[in-house]
Parts: structure tokens; sequence; C-alpha cells
């Protein structure tokens, strides 16, 4: 069974 | 800084070292220690990620999300060419040489 699929995105996160 | 990379489904590439990755509810959450940034790939983006562990051409990428996830081939495609071209323009990832 596949899984569901959402186009990838390459979120930065504001943490430093 | 941006670099421009002309990519193609049989470019090569893999992982930078440096990079501390972690799985949180299903997403790939990434520590880059050289640039003290963190990023959050997602679930794709983390199959993309782990895909890339040791050099792999996109074209096995692609096939591996294919068999991951309810996607067509051209949507596959497109989606993670776009996505590893930003993995380089964030210095996660390098274009390998062929094997």
């Amino acid at each position: 069974m596949k899984k569901e699929y959402s186009t990838p995105a390459l979120e930065v996160l504001d943490i430093k | 800084m941006s670099t421009t990379n002309i990519l193609s489904l049989d470019t090569v590439l893999t992982q930078q070292p440096g990079n501390i990755a972690s799985d949180m509810d299903g997403e790939k959450v990434m520590l880059n220690v050289k640039n003290g940034k963190y990023y959050n790939l997602g679930e794709v983006g983390g199959e993309i990620w782990t895909a890339i562990a040791t050099p792999a051409p996109v074209r096995s990428v692609v096939a591996a999300i294919m068999q991951l996830f309810e996607v067509p081939a051209e949507l596959a495609e497109r989606d993670v060419l776009s996505f590893l071209q930003h993995l380089l323009d964030e210095d996660l990832a390098a274009i390998a040489d062929q094997p």
C-alpha cells in the first residue's frame, strides 16, 4: 500500500 | 549563496557530510552543523534525503519515491529535481562523480 503523496519542500526552521 | 546546477535524471548526487538528521513524527528534521540551520524536509523530502545517503542518480531517487508514494511519474520527476536543487543550493547535497 503506497502512502499519500505531497510535494516535498525544504523548510528552513527559525531556530539558530 | 545560490549555485546553479543543471540537474538531469542521470546526475548522481549524494548527501554532504556534517548533517544530523532525525525522524520527528514521520518527518525528517535536520541540523546542518556547518551553518547552524535547522531544516524540516517533511516526509517525502526525508525519503529523498535517505535515497541519496550513498551516491545515487536522480532517476533512482524518482523510482524510490514512486515505489513509496502514490504519484505519477511526471510529477515525481519534477518535484524530485526541484527538491534536489534546493538541497544543492543549501549545500546539503553535492553532485558526485559518476559511478
